[in-house]
């Protein structure tokens, strides 16, 4: 486990209030569209903006369902299974707690089961298997602490 | 979408100005916009009393139409805008608003300027420190332009393609490079070197990636009638936009695009087609973007010289080994400039400015003969594809 990345650690669940909650995801862009997504993510749970009048899925998250203009969105957990689409490996970027960029540091787009081209986008677990880290890999989503901050990543979907 | 192109062959383009880009720039931003606007008024033949419209461009750390109109004296402006940077978004702005009657002679302003985000050098230079970052700030983020290399493994993976259609895009910019005096890099680039180009966000390196330079280019755009007059008073040739467009798709946000198949590029290549005249078989010069080289691959698909996949096969059938260089069937140029890769990042406007000095027969050493169109396609997948056919008009 990188420097920075933690084992899981007890859930603080104290509720942040919105200073905060924008203090601790500054670096994300967070904003009252995205707020719901990134509570979430505190209690260790991928929210994804669902439509609850079409079921259909968005993210980035914004307000309104793009495909039937319902205002009624539901940030829903997703199962966190999917398949690696989009791949690349930084050699520079910006520092980031357990993030060493001399050896390469791996960022997947994860096109998610629950619809095609619903993608998420983050990194590996310290793990994973290099020969593994290919498109097409399915996934499954972890939880490690950046910085004491609960942060989403992929590990290896075992083939079973 | 519309067949209608009311605006066809109604505007033109009579005045160039540019700076010249470097990597070690030490001028403000303003100072670098001032002198390509001058220029660009003075080749027009024209005067600040006649400027009526000005848009600059929302580039980090550019000034706004504003304070570019102050400090060139502009007595009265009835347009003044702040598009996107990206070329045409610039251009088409001052196209509409000089077909539409708004303004007369509209100045466009487009610097560039190396930010701390993207060169040491700027890092370290305290006149910079200030600049509006677009830095960004977590690792994953997919946003702005990192999702290219991202795209660039997708598109390796779909087509089973191999770094050499990369490798000819950026080697065929710096062969160009050479000739062109504003050019910020124009060291010969070989295929070995480009092989052991150090690797920013893998699979693309640094010859992949468009150059951080300061610089500026300015434009002048008026009416195809007070065009040719200028042109003929000058002894030029008189270039028109015979057709221009900017194009999205939907879904565009850089991980959710839904596939290389259809983005913005295709919209664009579709509304091109509706309103122009001519297409890829009668254009004199190819101007692809280049931000990232993979762009460039997926310009020269959309547009049709190759399928989906082929342009490794099409760069390889239409190189010439001894220019190194592209020359489709021998005839149609690309990047006669140098283009982002070698020239440096003007977002397009390098492109399109120098398409006008090859139309209006000005290139210098780099002029190829009887150029009557060039097809000019700025921008990349997401949010800023675009196009223009520019013609002698």
């Amino acid at each position: 486990m990188p420097a920075g990345f933690e084992d899981d650690t007890a859930l603080d669940d104290t509720a942040l209030d919105d200073t905060a909650l924008i203090a601790a995801f500054g670096g994300h862009g967070i904003d009252r569209d995205s707020a719901a997504h990134f509570r979430g993510r505190l209690e260790r749970r991928l929210l994804v903006h669902r439509c609850d009048d079409c079921g259909h899925w968005h993210h980035p998250p914004r307000p309104m369902c793009p495909a039937c203009w319902s205002w009624n969105i539901t940030p829903t957990e997703v199962s966190g299974r999917g398949r690696i689409h989009l791949l690349m490996t930084l050699h520079q970027g910006p520092p980031a707690a357990g993030v060493d960029y001399a050896d390469g540091h791996p960022v997947v787009t994860v096109e998610l089961a629950e619809q095609p081209a619903l993608r998420f986008t983050s990194t590996v677990t310290a793990d994973f298997p290099a020969d593994r880290l290919e498109i097409g890999t399915p996934v499954t989503l972890q939880w490690v602490d950046r910085d004491g901050t609960p942060t989403p990543v992929f590990g290896l979907q075992e083939d079973r | 979408m519309t067949n209608r192109d009311p605006m066809k062959d109604q505007v033109a383009i009579v005045g160039l100005g540019s700076t010249g880009f470097t990597r070690d720039g030490d001028e403000s931003p303003l100072a670098m916009a001032l002198r390509a606007a001058t220029e660009a008024i003075t080749d027009a033949g024209l005067t600040a009393a006649d400027i009526d419209g000005v848009v600059a461009t929302s580039e980090p750390a550019a000034k706004g139409p504003e304070e570019i109109a102050a400090a060139l004296g502009i007595t009265e402006a009835t347009h003044h805008t702040k598009p996107s940077p990206v070329a045409m978004f610039s251009l088409l702005d001052a196209a509409r608003a000089v077909f539409s009657g708004a303004a007369d002679n509209v100045l466009v302003v487009t610097p560039v300027v190396m930010g701390p985000w993207n060169s040491r050098r700027a890092a370290a230079d305290p006149w910079r420190a200030g600049t509006r970052s677009s830095i960004l700030p977590i690792p994953e983020d997919a946003t702005k332009a990192a999702a290219y290399a991202a795209w660039a493994s997708r598109y390796i993976h779909e087509y089973g393609a191999t770094k050499d259609p990369f490798a000819r895009i950026a080697i065929n910019s710096r062969t160009n490079a050479a000739a062109n005096p504003l050019a910020a890099m124009t060291e010969p680039l070989s295929f070995g070197m480009y092989d052991a180009g150090r690797m920013i966000r893998d699979p693309l390196n640094i010859y992949d990636m468009d150059l951080p330079v300061d610089g500026a280019d300015a434009f002048v755009l008026t009416t195809a009638e007070r065009g040719r007059a200028i042109a003929a008073a000058q002894g030029r040739e008189p270039v028109v936009i015979h057709a221009a467009t900017t194009g999205i798709v939907g879904k565009n946000d850089e991980d959710q695009l839904v596939g290389l198949e259809r983005t913005g590029q295709h919209v664009v290549v579709d509304q091109l087609r509706r309103t122009s005249d001519i297409w890829i078989d009668d254009v004199d010069l190819f101007y692809p973007y280049e931000g990232f080289t993979i762009i460039t691959l997926a310009w020269f698909e959309n547009v049709g010289f190759c399928p989906p996949g082929g342009a490794e096969d099409f760069l390889r059938e239409h190189w010439n080994d001894d220019a190194q260089r592209i020359e489709i069937n021998g005839r149609v140029l690309v990047n006669t400039h140098g283009g982002s890769l070698s020239e440096g990042a003007t977002r397009g406007t390098g492109h399109i400015r120098e398409a006008v000095h090859q139309l209006r027969g000005t290139a210098g050493d780099r002029q190829v003969a009887d150029v009557q169109s060039a097809l000019v396609t700025p921008g990349g997948f997401f949010f800023n594809p675009q196009g223009a056919i520019l013609r002698r008009g």
